[in-house]
């Protein structure tokens, strides 16, 4: 069981950014993505989620999950199919409470799960009720405040705070394949391990994880199993833990040049 | 999301007929004859006669208005005036015509969820519920009737208010309903007393104050409070296809009025409704006002300050769908010193929908340290659509503070993908940032109507986009 990509290449206009990209996450793995800054992290991992201002150089399938062929699904279906992004720059939608978003997520996502329990469709608001309660407990784990819940998420909250509430929300819809984008920019050192105390959680429980990072710190309490390189849209390399410590040695140098 | 069957609620996008059973119609047209019949019917005192025939000339004189939506097409000759049902009031929820109660449940919030959110259920046993509060209220002498009966047993009362905040010349539509209402509400509340549940008009769904010409008087005599509820979430249905009421507010010294309003009239229907309130010392005056369905609605909710440090506030939101016009907005004019207003819109437009915002602040030279603001909202999605602002501001001394902020907007791309990343359908994920941007104003909103009102644009939108 794995969220496999074949031999993408997307760009927006003329721009290609991505080029011949394979990769698989196996369930219940830990997978990291380096890379400098516009080599096209975000553009993949927005690509795997189906944003449609990118478009694929050929239009041939080129993400499986599970088995299952979902290149041509949008991004609702790959929610509901169990995928995940957690957005570098969430844009959150004034007006539109933390608390509200998760639920209708929920609702959603639960919905399309393949065992619908008859229990909640037949009595939605004890499901709503515990769902609730839930919500708070979990929140409250990853050192998320019960009010923050009732906020909306459009700007009022810290940098950090953001990324927290991007890591809640994955708890709670509990993807089967997940992809953090830089989850762990500007997170305080306590912060830090929380989050990646969640990411391991989510492994432990069969998520298969892509975390793009700059740094190695997270990867400290974490451990990856597989490390992939991202240089101009392409991967250069795949590796080990290893391969994070010697780019947060050495930096991206060796590929960049290299290939053009 | 909640709703699976869009195609079978489609058909009851446009509400529900009222039974057609009636005890009395008057011709179409309108004349002195059928002003006469109406008053003679109803048992008038001759005041109200001379004052409805009054009304008719000046009806007949004043032009239609050359601002606003387009009022061309409605003939006037082609109307009832006045219909009289047999059944003056449900008496219950089990009475209501089948398709009816279908549309509410549909659109009503499911019996389970209901019971999370705690006594809303408590909406659909309306009659005992509304029972129950009118013992509650008389035993603090509170008048809670609908505009007939007031008349009829407050006459003094209502002979020393009416036509006192809307003259009959104030503008065609009001010298319309003067000489023609029937129905509204008529509401007085004593000193010092406040009315902690809000009075719903919604407990008498099809009863006399839906009429098409109501005519509502509200009286908060000093330092007393109330809050009260007009129109519901369901679309209304109606044949008629010119609706035109007048609500009266006056708020005495001290006292706190807010009145609430949401309509969603069926697509055939022009709505045009003069509503205004006086606001005398130390005064607050808020309107609420939502709204969804209809042709074309012109609605300019008014706050007078004439008393010092008086305080008035106009909160606004419409949605224009298909074929729809929507010119909405404010009217506050500052006459006393040291009161302040605030006008707040937000209107979206969807589907080819138009949404206006019109609004006029006037400070007199002799409301002096008066402060004001206003801010309109436009959310537009899609080229179709349409929105304008006509703002007048009308300062006549310069010892005041106002402000003015507009915006118009579009759905952010990011947004969207956004919200669908985290399953949401396009219009789904449409609605809820239309709702996002409407939620200042609906959690103004009693909770019941808020959540109504919030699962409507849902199913506007679901239906209308894509
Ligand atoms: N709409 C666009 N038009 C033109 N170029 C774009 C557009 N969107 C992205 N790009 C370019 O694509 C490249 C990849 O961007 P992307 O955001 O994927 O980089 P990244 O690897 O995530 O970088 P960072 O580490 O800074 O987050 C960048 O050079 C960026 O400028
Ligand atoms: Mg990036």
């Amino acid at each position: 069981m794995s969220l496999k990509v074949n031999n993408l290449s997307a760009g927006i206009g003329n721009l290609c950014i991505l080029h011949d990209i394979d990769l698989k996450i196996e369930k219940g793995t830990l997978n990291v993505l380096m890379g400098p800054n516009g080599s096209g992290k975000s553009t993949f991992a927005s690509v795997l989620m189906g944003n449609p201002k990118y478009k694929r150089v050929e239009k041939k399938p080129y993400l499986s999950l599970n088995g299952k062929d979902i290149s041509n699904f949008e991004p609702h279906e790959r929610a509901k199919c169990g995928l995940f992004l957690a957005f570098q720059n969430p844009s959150g939608i004034p007006g539109v409470s933390v608390a509200n978003l998760l639920k209708t997520s929920y609702q959603t996502v639960q919905r399309s799960d393949n065992t619908p329990s008859k229990k909640s469709a037949h009595n939605p608001a004890l499901s709503v009720f515990k769902f609730h309660q839930e919500l708070v407990l979990t929140a409250e784990r990853i050192g998320v405040p019960r009010d923050f819940l009732g906020r909306s998420l459009d700007g009022d909250f810290s940098g950090g705070e953001k990324k927290k509430l991007e890591m809640l929300q994955a708890i709670v819809l509990k993807p089967k394949y997940a992809v953090f984008d830089e989850i762990d920019t500007g997170l305080d050192v306590d912060a830090l391990k929380t989050i990646a105390g969640a990411i391991l959680e989510l492994k432990k429980k069969g998520t298969g994880i892509l975390v793009v990072t700059h740094y190695h710190r997270i990867l400290e309490y974490a451990k990856p199993d597989v490390v992939h390189v991202l240089v101009k849209g392409r991967i250069v390399a795949s590796g080990g833990c290893k391969l994070a410590l010697e780019i947060e040695k050495n930096g991206y140098s060796k590929w960049s040049k290299s290939k053009n | 999301m909640p709703y699976t069957s869009l195609n079978s609620l489609s058909s009851y996008r446009y509400g529900f007929h009222k039974p057609e059973k009636y005890f009395y119609k008057s011709k179409k047209g309108l004349s002195e004859k059928t002003v006469e019949e109406i008053s003679g019917i109803k048992n008038e005192p001759d005041w109200m006669r001379e004052y409805r025939l009054k009304a008719l000339k000046v009806f007949c004189k004043k032009k239609l208005p050359s601002w606003g939506g387009d009022l061309g097409k409605i003939n006037f000759d082609d109307i009832y005036y006045y219909i009289k049902p047999t059944e003056n009031k449900v008496s219950s929820w089990k009475d209501l015509p089948a398709e009816i109660k279908d549309t509410y449940d549909k659109i009503g919030i499911p019996e389970a969820e209901k019971k999370f959110l705690g006594g809303i259920s408590a909406q659909y046993e309306s009659e005992v519920v509304y029972k129950s509060i009118k013992k509650a209220l008389s035993k603090k002498g509170v008048v809670f009737l609908d505009m007939d009966s007031g008349l009829r047993e407050y006459a003094s009362l209502v002979k020393e208010y009416f036509g006192t905040v809307v003259p009959m010349e104030d503008n065609k539509f009001a010298a319309l309903n003067s000489a023609v209402w029937s129905g509204g509400s008529f509401i007085y509340v004593p000193k010092g007393v406040k009315v902690d549940l809000p009075l719903q008009a919604y407990f008498r769904i099809n009863a006399a104050n839906m009429g098409q010409f109501e005519r509502t008087l509200i009286i908060a005599d000093s330092g007393s409070f109330v809050h009260y509820v007009e129109g519901c979430t369901a679309p209304i249905y109606s044949t008629d296809s010119l609706h035109s009421a007048v609500v009266e507010i006056i708020v005495k010294k001290g006292a706190r009025v807010r009145y609430s309003t949401i309509q969603n009239w069926s697509k055939n229907v022009y709505n045009l409704v003069t509503k205004r309130m006086r606001v005398e010392e130390e005064g607050i005056g808020e309107w609420v006002d939502g709204n969804i369905g209809s042709k074309l609605t012109m609605k300019y909710p008014s706050v007078y300050l004439v008393g010092k440090g008086a305080r008035g506030e106009i909160l606004s939101v419409a949605y224009a769908g298909k074929d729809a016009h929507q010119d909405a907005g404010g009217k506050v004019i500052h006459i006393a010193p040291f009161t302040t207003s605030k006008i707040t819109s937000k209107s979206v437009s969807v589907d080819g929908g138009r949404t206006s915002y019109r609004g006029l602040v006037q400070v007199l030279p002799s409301a002096l340290h008066s402060k004001t603001k206003v801010v309109c909202d436009a959310l537009i999605i899609d080229s179709k659509s349409r929105s304008d602002t006509y703002p007048t501001m009308d300062i006549r001394t310069s010892k005041t503070q106002v402000e003015h902020e507009a915006t118009v907007s579009r759905i952010g791309d990011e947004q969207l993908f956004y919200l669908q990343s985290r399953g949401l359908k396009k219009e789904e994920a449409e609605a809820m940032i239309v709702n996002g941007f409407i939620e200042p104003i609906v959690k103004e909103l009693p909770l019941e109507y808020a959540v109504e009102l919030n699962r409507l644009i849902l199913l506007e939108m679901d239906g209308s986009v894509g």
